[in-house]
């Protein structure tokens, strides 16, 4: 058999590659010049031309096509390639068999040689004249190869292509009709790119209509892909298309525009939003005089978005129309861009004069967009507002009316910041002739209005820094006046309650300070300097004042002088005896400077020099200080403010510092020196400046000799609970970061510190507690898998015989601590939480059901204490087997255990969030359970509020049937939760029995 | 709702509503350095972290009266009706019209609340309704020893008289709640109640 007749037997099988084979082959024997060309063709004769069988011309068209793909480019000569062509092309004026197979067969001979103009122009001819419409071939793949090959003319030959539709004016229609029907959206996606290229590049004025139609009808899009669509088109993509589409020609505009509006009527929140996202792309790209012509039709249409707001998205993007048009007219003339700003001006003045309203509130963001689109949109828009503004202003005498004016004025002082900020030249003198009166108003408002107004002082606040932010606004003496106001009701506004913004206006403050930072140091710090005694009386602290003082030091500006001038201070009050008190609180600002302010950096870490510069002196104050004058607060915050300086710094940097830090610590460590301070009294210290220090810093042997002194320390009877907890986080730390993993265990006995033994001699508190401090530190480092595994066995074989006390100690073993992160290069495993689920929870599950009734409390502390600091994630897979014992433990009675119920409580919220289906055979047990949590007499606060918050999930989380019995239990126990002493209990009962009271109106519904 | 008898009432900033956080000088003031203490989690409880509530069972249970400020939470996040807008945030209801009465005599363990309601402008035909929500609202919400007195504030509603009777009878009150088309408005009402 001929190959040919082979390929027509396997054409209709589905799998195709027995026919490429066959192709291929084929292929071959013609580069081979085993077969002529003139042979292969003749060998298609009697089938491409069979008269009883469509399906069989059809298939030997695609063998054609199959033949001519799998050919190398130069077997073919340029006449041969020509030949293939019109025979190809002549076949389409008698047979429509095998148009797709045709289109491919064309595909592949462009592919071996370009065509010249000629060939071009004769392939779009004959599918446009001998297939038109192209809806008449129902096979998808038949249309697609089509729209294939023309997309490849108009990409490949876009000269002779117009020069077609240059000379033949009726070629047009027939191109545009052409498409006519087409539905698929994989085709849709290359024909609404193809037609870009006519409708941008050709002329065509007298089409535009047409061609506008042809794409418009398809809008809006409302194409959902079919689950699992394997050629990932989604609708958003046919939406861009289709967008650029439209917005391709200016000629459109007539069509487009109003054709556009009438659908930004429609009833649908998705149509509304592709037509804001199509006029926006017409504005982009249509030209500035044709959009003149619609400016003030689309103003008169958009503005309801934004004063009827349907949804605040439509209205957003309708704001960022508005602005797009008064932007394009910006770069283009004054004309156009005075007839589109006038209707703008003329609402927002009629909204204003009813101020404060939605409208008005509305016209302030009009006003705002559209001002923040150009500097001359801006000024146009001032000159036209402000006047009415400030005459309306000074015209009422309503609170309430200037209140809404200001807020306008606001939103155009905004537009001009943002101006201001993309381009520093930017020109806004039309707000600079109102500046002086809106100062005034503001300033009047910030003094003399009642302190009870408070939206009012608030807006002229914002109001007067935003003004100072709009840089070259102001005069350099009216923002010395602005940060006058502002310093003086901080320093010396005192309402408390209603009225009291002062929190407001620090933050105005600080705002200030970033555009003005000089102002502020002239100005602001010498007046809060003023009010800074240094002896103040131990009854008057200015504790507002200082408190004011280091929230500047948010601004990075500013930040040296705030620290500066409170280390100096802390100086002063230490040497004129100032009262513990008062020095403790300047450390503290200086603890919130350095902790929440913004610190200049160097090569990206903060300064070095500040330690130099404030943590060593602070140090060496201590240092020096006899045992007996020592403040342990100042020794605690000198410690965190020695972390914030050192820990980024560089390991050179760190080592120099830790050298010379060596010889007092290890002599104070060791209490060799009897006039400095003691071990016990510096462990807050050494705490946060071991966290700082990177781990290369520091020897093997110092380590080993710090961790004795810490577990004698810590293992010792004299310290109270306080320091004792420091020395156990201290120990947790070391551990965790300067140990060797590798020589863990000889490291631990060593130091008197291995837990087995600690757990094995008579167990006393304090040994146990040291026991978990260990296991916490190679629990969260998890270098030492094998040894930590041992010693968390070690731990939970206490509980089959102690008390509750040491079951709670469970908690410290996830409980966070801050000083064990990252950032104090500790190491933290990624996995550590799975660990110890994976290995304490299902033994403690298994004892809580085997355990006899006396020891059970402890299982479930236990159990809770380590549940309750995992994400849900992690124990939702156990939740099952989880849910029998935490609901055991909400029958805890002791009042040691409400936190522990706290945490059972939070895990069934989640439950009941991720998982309803789970606790669904519990319902029973967990309503009347967690109901009992709600009684006042047997549970703490949170307890009883957190209880009405997961059973305000139940109705709506379970399923109604289960839950429907309970209603009227709940419902009435629920009364007593709402008489609760406690007002937040009361606020969650009144959610909870609504949610309750709910299940009753899904009853009426149903029926 | 289409005919709305307002089409742009006043809406108050919602820094000038009343707030307990606001009205009330707090007892105890909470420094902005407070959070810098040292801290350390206490050994008898270790559960507790450094930054974990205080309260415990004990010294918690100092009692809060429910007062006027209580039962202005309540229903000022009630939506009214024709506009998407909180009762507070339009002035229908006041801080300064509820009041709370205590038992009238020693025996008597009932207070009776008092809200006057202000309809955005007199001639509001959605009084009744917005009238009606709130008096729901705090039925269910305040334990059964409060009496719930909701009426229209003298003067400022035209059809005062009426509504008054309406929302005082148990009996016409208990009847409106059977009327589903009425129960689904008061329900959407509620819905923004937290």
């Amino acid at each position: 058999m001929s190959d040919v007749q082979l390929y027509l037997l396997e054409a209709d099988a589905t799998d195709k590659t027995e026919c490429k084979r066959i192709a291929t082959q084929t292929a071959t024997r013609l580069e081979n010049r085993n077969l002529k060309l003139i042979d292969f063709v003749t060998s298609l004769e009697p089938h491409i031309n069979d008269k009883d069988n469509s399906r069989i011309r059809a298939n030997t068209v695609s063998y054609l096509a199959d033949v001519i793909a799998a050919l190398p480019t130069k077997v073919l000569s340029v006449q041969e390639r020509k030949l293939l062509c019109d025979f190809i092309l002549g076949r389409l004026e008698g047979d429509l068999e095998g148009v797709g197979a045709s289109a491919r067969a064309l595909i592949a001979l462009e592919n071996l040689g370009k065509w010249d103009k000629t060939t071009a122009q004769k392939v779009i001819r004959a599918f446009v004249d001998n297939t038109h419409p192209l809806r008449q071939f129902k096979l998808q793949t038949e249309r697609y190869a089509v729209v294939q090959l023309i997309d490849l003319l108009l990409a490949k030959y876009r000269d002779a292509l117009r020069e077609l539709h240059d000379e033949d004016d009726t070629f047009m229609p027939t191109f545009i009709s052409y498409w006519e029907g087409e539905k698929d959206p994989r085709n849709l996606m290359i024909l609404f790119s193809l037609l870009q290229v006519p409708m941008t590049e050709w002329d065509i004025h007298s089409h535009a209509q047409d061609m506008f139609d042809s794409v418009f009808n398809y809008f809006p899009i409302t194409f959902k892909p079919p689950p699992d669509d394997p050629y990932g088109i989604t609708s958003q993509d046919l939406k861009n298309r289709l967008r650029d589409c439209i917005a391709a020609n200016s000629e459109f505009a007539p069509y487009a525009f109003p054709q556009l509006l009438d659908k930004l009527d429609s009833t649908s929140m998705n149509t509304k939003r592709d037509v804001l996202q199509a006029i926006q792309a017409c504005i982009t790209s249509y030209e500035a005089n044709t959009l003149n012509l619609y400016s003030v039709t689309l103003w008169d249409a958009l503005k309801f978005e934004i004063l009827n707001v349907q949804e605040e998205d439509l209205a957003k993007e309708a704001l960022k129309t508005l602005a797009l048009i008064a932007a394009k007219f910006s770069d283009y003339g004054e004309g156009p861009l005075n007839a589109y700003l006038r209707p703008v001006i003329k609402e927002c003045n009629e909204h204003l004069e009813d101020a404060p309203t939605k409208q008005s509130e509305a016209a302030g963001r009009i006003l705002r967009a559209v001002a923040s689109s150009a500097p001359l949109a801006a000024d146009k828009l001032s000159k036209g507002v402000l006047p009415m503004m400030f005459a309306l202003y000074s015209g009422s005498e309503s609170i309430t009316k200037r209140r809404g004016l200001l807020e306008a004025f606001n939103e155009l002082t905004s537009a001009h910041i943002d101006l201001i900020q993309r381009d520093p030249s930017a020109k806004c003198e039309a707000l600079k002739a109102f500046a002086d009166d809106a100062l005034n108003a503001m300033i009047r408002a910030l003094i003399s209005a009642p302190k009870a107004e408070v939206s009012f002082r608030i807006v002229s606040l914002a109001g007067v820094a935003q003004l100072v932010s709009a840089l070259g606004v102001l005069s350099d003496k009216q923002i010395e006046q602005a940060v006058d106001t502002v310093t003086n009701m901080v320093l010396h506004e005192k309402v408390q309650g209603h009225g009291d913004i002062s929190a407001s206006a620090i933050k105005a403050l600080s705002n200030i300070a970033k555009s003005a930072p000089q102002a502020v140091r002239d100005r602001s710090i010498p007046a809060f300097m003023v009010e800074l005694p240094d002896v103040p009386d131990v009854q008057s602290i200015p504790t507002t004042v200082l408190e004011a003082f280091a929230q500047l030091a948010t601004e990075r500006q500013i930040f040296e002088t705030v620290v500066l001038r409170l280390k100096n201070k802390l100086r002063v009050a230490r040497h004129q005896g100032a009262s513990l008190e008062y020095q403790q609180a300047l450390l503290y600002a200086i603890l919130y400077a350095f902790t929440f302010g913004d610190p200049p950096l160097e090569d990206g870490v903060i300064r070095s020099a500040y330690y130099a510069d404030y943590a060593e002196p602070l140090i060496a104050d201590f240092v020096k200080a006899s045992s007996t004058g020592l403040d342990l607060v100042a020794i605690d915050v000198v410690g965190r403010v020695a972390n914030i300086v050192l820990r980024q710094q560089s390991i050179h940097f760190q080592s120099q510092i830790y050298q010379k830090d060596l010889e007092w610590l290890s002599s104070s460590a060791a209490g060799t020196n009897p006039a400095g301070p003691q071990r016990a009294q510096l462990t807050p210290f050494l705490l946060y400046y071991y966290a700082a220090i990177r781990p290369e810093v520091v020897e093997g042997h110092d380590i080993i000799r710090l961790l004795k002194a810490q577990a004698n320390a810590a293992l010792g009877d004299g310290p109270s609970d306080l320091p004792r907890m420091t020395t156990l986080r201290l120990l947790s730390l070391l551990i965790n970061k300067f140990a060797n993993p590798k020589a863990m265990q000889t490291i631990l006995t060593e130091t008197g510190l291995e837990v087995e033994s600690l757990l094995g001699a008579v167990s006393q508190p304090h040994t146990v507690q040291v026991a978990f401090a260990v296991v916490k530190g190679l629990l969260i480092q998890g270098k030492a898998g094998a040894l930590t595994t041992r010693y968390l066995d070690a731990l939970l074989a206490l509980l089959s015989t102690c008390d509750k006390t040491t079951a709670r100690q469970f908690a410290t073993l996830l409980s966070p601590d801050d000083i064990l992160s990252k950032q104090n290069h500790c190491l933290v495993s990624g996995l550590y939480k799975q660990k110890i689920f994976n290995q304490a929870i299902p033994s403690i599950t298994e004892s809580v059901r085997t355990a006899d009734p006396q020891q059970k409390p402890a299982y479930l502390i236990a159990l809770s204490s380590l549940l309750r600091w995992l994400p849900y994630s992690v124990l939702e897979p156990a939740l099952a087997s989880l849910t029998p014992p935490l609901l055991q433990t909400l029958d805890l009675a002791d009042p040691a255990d409400q936190e522990v119920k706290a945490a059972a409580l939070i895990i069934f919220e989640s439950a009941l969030m991720h998982d309803p289906g789970t606790l669904a055979e519990h319902t029973s047990s967990l309503v009347t359970r967690v109901l009992n949590s709600t009684a006042a007499w047997a549970n703490a606060a949170d307890v009883r509020a957190k209880a009405l918050q997961c059973l305000a999930l139940a109705p709506r989380q379970l399923k109604r049937e289960a839950v429907v019995p309970y209603r009227r239990q709940v419902v009435k126990r629920l009364l007593a939760c709402l008489d609760d002493k406690k007002r937040t209990v009361r606020l969650e009962a009144v959610k909870c029995r609504t949610a309750w009271l709910g299940l009753d109106e899904g009853v009426e519904d149903d029926e | 709702m289409d005919n709305k008898d307002n089409v742009n009432p006043t809406i108050i900033n919602p820094s000038d509503l009343p707030s307990r956080r606001r009205s009330a000088p707090t007892t105890k003031r909470v420094g902005l350095f407070d959070s810098l203490a040292p801290a350390y989690p206490s050994l008898a409880e270790p559960l507790s972290s450094p930054e974990a509530s205080e309260a415990s069972l004990s010294d918690d249970e100092e009692a809060e009266e429910i007062d006027e400020q209580e039962v202005y939470d309540l229903i000022s996040t009630i939506s009214d009706p024709e506009h998407p807008l909180s009762l507070g945030s339009l002035g229908v209801v006041k801080l300064e019209d509820i009041a709370i009465l205590p038992p009238t005599s020693a025996r008597s363990r009932i207070s009776t609340v008092t809200v006057l309601v202000t309809p955005t402008t007199s001639a509001c035909s959605l009084t009744t309704v917005i009238g009606l929500g709130v008096k729901v609202r705090l039925v269910n919400a305040l334990p059964p020893r409060f009496r719930i007195d909701v009426r229209i504030k003298p003067g400022t509603s035209s059809t005062a008289g009426e509504v008054n009777k309406q929302l005082g009878d148990k009996e016409r009150v208990a009847a409106a709640m059977e009327n589903k088309s009425l129960v689904n408005v008061v329900n959407q009402m509620l819905a923004t109640c937290e």
